[in-house]
């Protein structure tokens, strides 16, 4: 049986994808002592997970130390790396939207932008037509419009609360976002056998 | 922007010595392999117009070393060998002795965008039989692949072929036109599984034939490629029949366990019309090198003939080739003013009989045990011997 190395986020996508696999029949480890741990190891199964920033899962997978890994589809569309997209597996689910402060509208001189997602965000009005000016934020996104630093957040929502609980509403949706199986183009190939049955399993088991 | 003392180009390497004598070592182990598979290597120019090489070789335009030679006229820095090679070919030269066997080491130049480190420059070891049509000849360029990489001892290779016409066929059976189909294939460029899913859904396929389509992205067998062969179709058929024909070929060689056939497989390079295939190894997370038969390339030089090759990355092979740590013979000759004359014709001496001779001056020397160090034998001629 082929060693298989998973790139997984940290946090709340590795508990509801390590349910996943163990619903999917995969014989793991019942009990993650050490949550600092960043490499955990499923001997049963010949499976090691290495545990990453959601942002840098893509970025382990494409260079290959990762056969396989575990990504929002928010940090695909943001970091185009090559990357094989194996599965939906429904889980996480949110979607990236804009927000502002209510009834604003965009500055007609220099309609700021600010968001995590440049790219997605840049994509997104130039496919409109709208001519904006992107800051990249890293965190607290809400704060920009409450500031004046931007007129419109691009932003992640999944329940909205934070949003509210600042006072911002939501305009535009632009596109759902979910995880997101991905695999190396080459242990793809080299190990497609265990991969495909992985998947398989899983597909079992998304929530689709 | 300030450029430090140190800094190079995006995407630039040094080659230190030890690099360059691998790189060397691979060049000439690889480029032995195709010449006795009788391919005549050839160099084509670093530079070349941006309005036919440039435009050709289907090598994205941002990615392309853009500059003006002194009319005015912009040039790229070679981003592929084959278009170059394709010209060659179709120039008047060559054209009366088709087939040809020709085959290349070059570097290559591509921009890069992201992330530093990536080279913009690599080497590229390759052939191209230009002027047959036959299976034989994909075949024949699929197997010296392969044997290139034995010689190189690359621990598991793999193949995966597919076959571009073949695919194109095949959805138009199911229907869908030819804007529908690009669609289709760049979402198996990528292998976007999820993609290719939610784009089937607003395809006009039949709801009977959905798990059919669906399964295209799921092969690994020729036999398995069967079931969406149209019985009546002989373009079809014939194709099929080459196919298999080529497995046959490659199960004899020796590469039963190494192909995958996946009938979804293709390449982004437009050019390629026929078989195309990807060569994988462990150890590089990256394809090693890729092929397949490119007509199309052919005909934009005005030649209707068939063509096929490949290509393999130099860079990704030199990473995951196992180092062989050979203890070099290196003798060092230390020696003084004194010793001068002695010192010259013993260097000539061991040199002649096919020893690897430093000669060194020993008071130019600041650290002479360090430096001896670096050297398996060591001959001092100082002083009144």
């Amino acid at each position: 049986m082929d060693a298989l190395t998973i790139a997984m986020p940290k946090g709340r996508i590795f508990e509801e994808a390590y349910e996943l696999l163990v619903k999917a029949g995969y014989d793991l480890p019942k009990e993650l002592d050490d949550s600092r741990k960043l490499i955990v190891e499923a001997p049963n199964e010949n499976i090691r997970f290495i545990l990453s920033k959601p942002m840098d899962v893509p970025a382990y997978v494409e260079h290959g130390v990762a056969d396989i890994g575990i990504a929002g589809k928010d940090v695909m569309l943001e970091h185009d790396r090559d990357v094989y997209e194996l599965l939906d597996l429904g889980i996480s689910r949110c979607y990236i939207a804009t927000a502002g402060m209510p009834d604003t509208p965009m500055n007609e001189v220099t309609p700021r932008v600010a968001t995590k997602y440049p790219k997605v965000a840049s994509q997104y009005y130039r496919g409109k037509g709208e001519q904006v000016e992107i800051i990249e934020l890293n965190g607290s996104i809400e704060l920009a419009p409450m500031i004046g630093l931007a007129d419109r957040i691009v932003d992640i929502v999944s329940t909205g609360k934070t949003l509210k609980e600042n006072g911002l509403v939501e305009y535009e949706k632009i596109v759902d976002i979910t995880s997101r199986l991905i695999a190396n183009p080459v242990s793809y190939r080299l190990k497609q056998k265990r991969i495909t049955e992985l998947v398989e399993k899983l597909r079992k088991q998304a929530s689709l | 922007m300030t450029i430090q003392m140190f800094e190079k180009p995006l995407g630039m390497r040094d080659d230190f010595p030890f690099i360059a004598k691998k790189k060397a070592e691979l060049r000439a182990s690889g480029t032995s392999i195709i010449q006795k598979a009788g391919y005549d290597l050839l160099q084509t120019p670093t530079l070349e117009y941006y309005e036919t090489i440039g435009k050709i070789s289907a090598i994205a335009d941002n990615a392309l070393f853009k500059l003006l030679d002194s009319q005015g006229e912009t040039l790229v820095l070679r981003p592929d060998v084959t278009s170059p090679i394709a010209r060659i070919a179709a120039s008047k030269l060559l054209k009366e002795k088709m087939p040809v066997r020709l085959g290349y080491y070059s570097n290559v130049f591509r921009a890069q965008k992201r992330e530093g480190g990536r080279p913009a420059e690599f080497d590229q070891m390759g052939v191209e039989l230009i002027g047959d049509n036959s299976l034989y000849a994909d075949a024949e360029v699929i197997i010296l692949a392969w044997n290139v990489l034995k010689k190189l001892d690359i621990k598991s290779s793999r193949f995966v072929i597919g076959h571009t016409q073949l695919l194109q066929l095949i959805l138009q059976d199911f229907g869908l036109d030819q804007e529908q189909i690009e669609k289709v294939h760049s979402a198996f460029v990528s292998k976007n599984s999820v993609g290719f899913e939610s784009l089937a859904k607003q395809l006009p396929i039949e709801p009977s034939r959905w798990e059919s389509f669906i399964g295209l992205m799921a092969t690994s067998t020729v036999e398995e490629w069967q079931q969406w062969i149209d019985p009546h179709n002989a373009k079809q058929n014939s194709l099929f029949e080459d196919v298999k024909k080529l497995k046959k070929i490659l199960d004899r060689s020796g590469l039963s366990d190494a192909v995958t056939y996946d009938l979804s497989f293709n390449s982004h390079m437009t050019y390629y019309t026929g078989l195309v295939f990807e060569v994988y190894g462990a150890g590089s997370g990256f394809p090693l090198g890729n092929g397949g038969r490119y007509d199309g390339l052919m005909k934009q030089f005005g030649l209707q003939v068939g063509a096929t090759g490949f290509g393999l990355r130099v860079d990704r092979l030199l990473e995951i080739i196992s180092a062989v740590p050979e203890e070099e013979d290196h003798t060092l000759i230390l020696f003084d003013e004194q010793n001068e004359d002695l010192a010259f014709d013993r260097a000539l001496e061991l040199r002649e009989q096919g020893a690897r001779v430093t000669l060194q001056f020993a008071p130019a020397v600041m650290a002479v045990d360090s430096f001896s160090g670096l050297f398996s034998n060591v001959l001092r001629l100082e002083g009144a011997n």
